[in-house]
């Protein structure tokens, strides 16, 4: 059977420290300005602040990024083709067509996607990643790790991620990691009444 | 002749208008899109507002243009040739836009190379490509010296659907989007095309009393009168559509939706929905519907002018009241995309968006626009003007017969 990679987010693990979403930066080169993975603070006013009302405090995070939508809208909008989904189930862009339109950043539900508006500007010495660089004009965001998950690698924010909150894997196979935590866990979709059907797991 | 020296002088200003546009649009190609006011969260703005309100103009002209001759009304048919010339002209604007708004313009080819059925945007790109054509040909048709009826009635058969259509694959591109909450309706086409009836419509009235005042062009002035009738009718419905649209909207409170609802009604976007209903539907309404102010040209023209803003503010309130609001909340927001300048203060997140479209957009826009005066005036000149001696069977080249 196809390979369907996804992934689960422990959110009862995360912590907020924000490694994921740097490492990401540098395996990707991802430029300034800009993430492909973020941590969002729930409910909170500010970054890391607690939301609720003294003494009923809660504090927690959830890191966001392309889901991988096995029914992604970006896909489907995509005029020329360039967004796409691959036999493993990695949403991807294919960064020598896209032509700029920013119709998949309308159309995403969950406003993970970036666009390089100006020439890329990069931090020198800041670009270790094996990810090819993007011009201007072009859109971008997470791959999976296309260039680490080809090789059986884990993505670099599983990898990177100090209170092993991220898990990798095949969702059709049943006994891989992620197809069991999500069995066990309850695994959620974010915004799942969109119907995109994500293929990153949220475990609360 | 002293309109000779005016419409040299209008073309001479069009004409700078038009260069400080393009020179305008090499300046953004070479620095990027981050010239414009749009970023991540906005991720289209002034561009893609004003290719939605030209195609509607379009369209509304072609659809009241055609319809002369399908449903044969022939006090109509007088106004079908400028009809045609002016909905030719707003479907190419409209298609500029697109291009000036692409991030990657060089690749523009790649829509009909690679192109991908299932995107709307692919849909438009089609319909808009026969739509051109149609009008085009349509154009032909009815400048010949002996028009063909039969052709003539064929082509306007093709005409009015393609109009009908253009504009609902135009609202298609966002009605079909489940991302964003207050353009996800069933209604957004017939909403299209209705602020496309009753603006094109207003442009035509405009277009006429100026081709009249500035051109040997003469107009039965019973016939402002019945085109004003329509477009009364043309409001109306616009406004039920509205009307229908934000009820079925408020109606069950759901959290998103009272949120989107809540930037139109007294938000950000209530300058624009407010002078929309009230300027851009009421008034104009209002002054209509008395058939003796239907007698008035300069009345007419008010109200006219009223409907083409307010179809624009229209425009305005549709496509930001789903950009405004982040889809998945959480601070510190979404990053913008643009690169901190050297030394500055790192400021790449916003919570929500926000959006003034630059000088640079504005002088695209104006320049897009003037270019399109420039074509409607030699259109007009080659194909209006000179009817009485085309009609005489002598071919005299526009200029030589002035
Ligand atoms: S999260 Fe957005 S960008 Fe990623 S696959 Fe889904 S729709 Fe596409
Ligand atoms: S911006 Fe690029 S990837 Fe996105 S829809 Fe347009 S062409 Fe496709």
């Amino acid at each position: 059977m196809a390979k369907k990679l996804g992934m689960t987010i422990d959110l009862k693990r995360c912590m907020g420290c924000h490694t994921c979403s740097l490492g990401c930066k540098m395996q990707n080169n991802v430029p300034m300005g800009m993430l492909w993975n973020r941590i969002l603070t729930i409910g909170g006013e500010d970054v890391d602040t607690a939301r609720g009302e003294f003494p009923s405090l809660e504090k927690s995070w959830m890191p966001l990024s392309c889901l991988h939508c096995e029914n992604a809208s970006c896909v489907k909008v995509c005029p020329v083709g360039a967004t796409y989904r691959d036999e493993d189930g990695r949403v991807l862009i294919n960064y020598d067509r896209c032509i700029g339109c920013r119709y998949c950043m309308a159309a995403c539900p969950y406003n993970v996607r970036v666009f390089n508006w100006q020439k890329p500007v990069r931090e020198p010495g800041h670009s270790y990643g094996e990810a090819p660089v993007r011009a201007k004009g072009i859109m971008e965001k997470c791959t999976l790790c296309v260039e680490r998950t080809a090789k059986g690698q884990e993505p670099r924010c599983v990898e990177v991620c100090p209170a092993k909150a991220r898990k990798f894997g095949d969702l059709n196979d049943p006994n891989s990691e992620v197809s069991k935590a999500i069995r066990e866990r309850g695994g959620q979709q974010l915004l799942a009444e969109k119907g995109t059907k994500p293929q990153v797991y949220y475990l609360r | 002749m002293e309109n000779r020296g005016n419409l040299k002088m209008s073309l001479g200003i069009l004409g700078l208008l038009t260069l400080l546009g393009l020179i305008a649009w090499v300046y953004q190609l070479s620095n990027g899109l981050i010239v414009t006011g749009m970023r991540n969260v906005v991720s289209w703005g002034l561009y893609i507002t004003s290719f939605m309100f030209f195609v509607g103009l379009s369209a509304g002209g072609l659809i009241v243009s055609s319809s002369a001759t399908v449903f044969d009304i022939p006090a109509f048919k007088a106004v079908a040739k400028p009809a045609v010339i002016l909905s030719t002209v707003c479907i190419i604007l409209a298609g500029l836009f697109i291009v000036v708004d692409l991030g990657s313009p060089e690749r523009i080819l790649y829509l009909f190379i690679h192109p991908q059925f299932q995107s709307p945007l692919i849909w438009d790109v089609v319909v808009i490509a026969i739509y051109l054509v149609v009008s085009l040909l349509y154009l032909k048709h009815m400048t010949q010296p002996a028009p063909d009826y039969r052709k003539l009635a064929t082509m306007s058969a093709v005409a009015l659907p393609a109009a009908v259509l253009v504009h609902s694959v135009t609202a298609w591109i966002f009605g079909l989007q489940i991302a964003r909450v207050s353009w996800h309706s069933a209604l957004m086409a017939p909403l299209f095309v209705a602020s496309a009836l009753d603006s094109g419509l207003a442009l035509l009235i405009i277009v006429l009393a100026g081709l009249e005042r500035y051109s040997d062009y003469k107009v039965e002035p019973k016939l402002y009168a019945s085109l004003a009738g329509l477009l009364a009718a043309f409001v109306a419905v616009d406004a039920f559509f509205v009307f229908s649209e934000v009820l079925t909207a408020a109606y069950p409170g759901e959290e998103s939706v009272t949120a989107a609802l809540g930037l139109l009604l007294s938000g950000p976007l209530a300058p624009f929905f407010w002078v929309q209903v009230v300027l851009g539907l009421a008034v104009p309404f209002v002054i209509l519907a008395s058939a003796a102010n239907r007698q008035s040209k300069s009345k007419i023209l008010l109200a006219a002018a009223l409907v083409i803003i307010g179809v624009f503010c229209k425009r305005v309130w549709l496509l930001f009241s789903s950009f405004l609001l982040p889809l998945v909340e959480g601070a510190p927001g979404i990053t913008l995309g643009q690169a901190p300048a050297a030394g500055a203060k790192l400021d790449m997140w916003a919570m929500a968006g926000s959006y003034t479209p630059t000088l640079v957009e504005w002088a695209i826009f104006i320049g897009i626009i003037s270019f399109g005066g420039i074509m409607f005036i030699i259109a007009a000149r080659r194909l209006l003007w000179a009817r009485e001696d085309t009609a005489r069977g002598i071919r005299i080249a526009p200029t030589a017969a002035k």
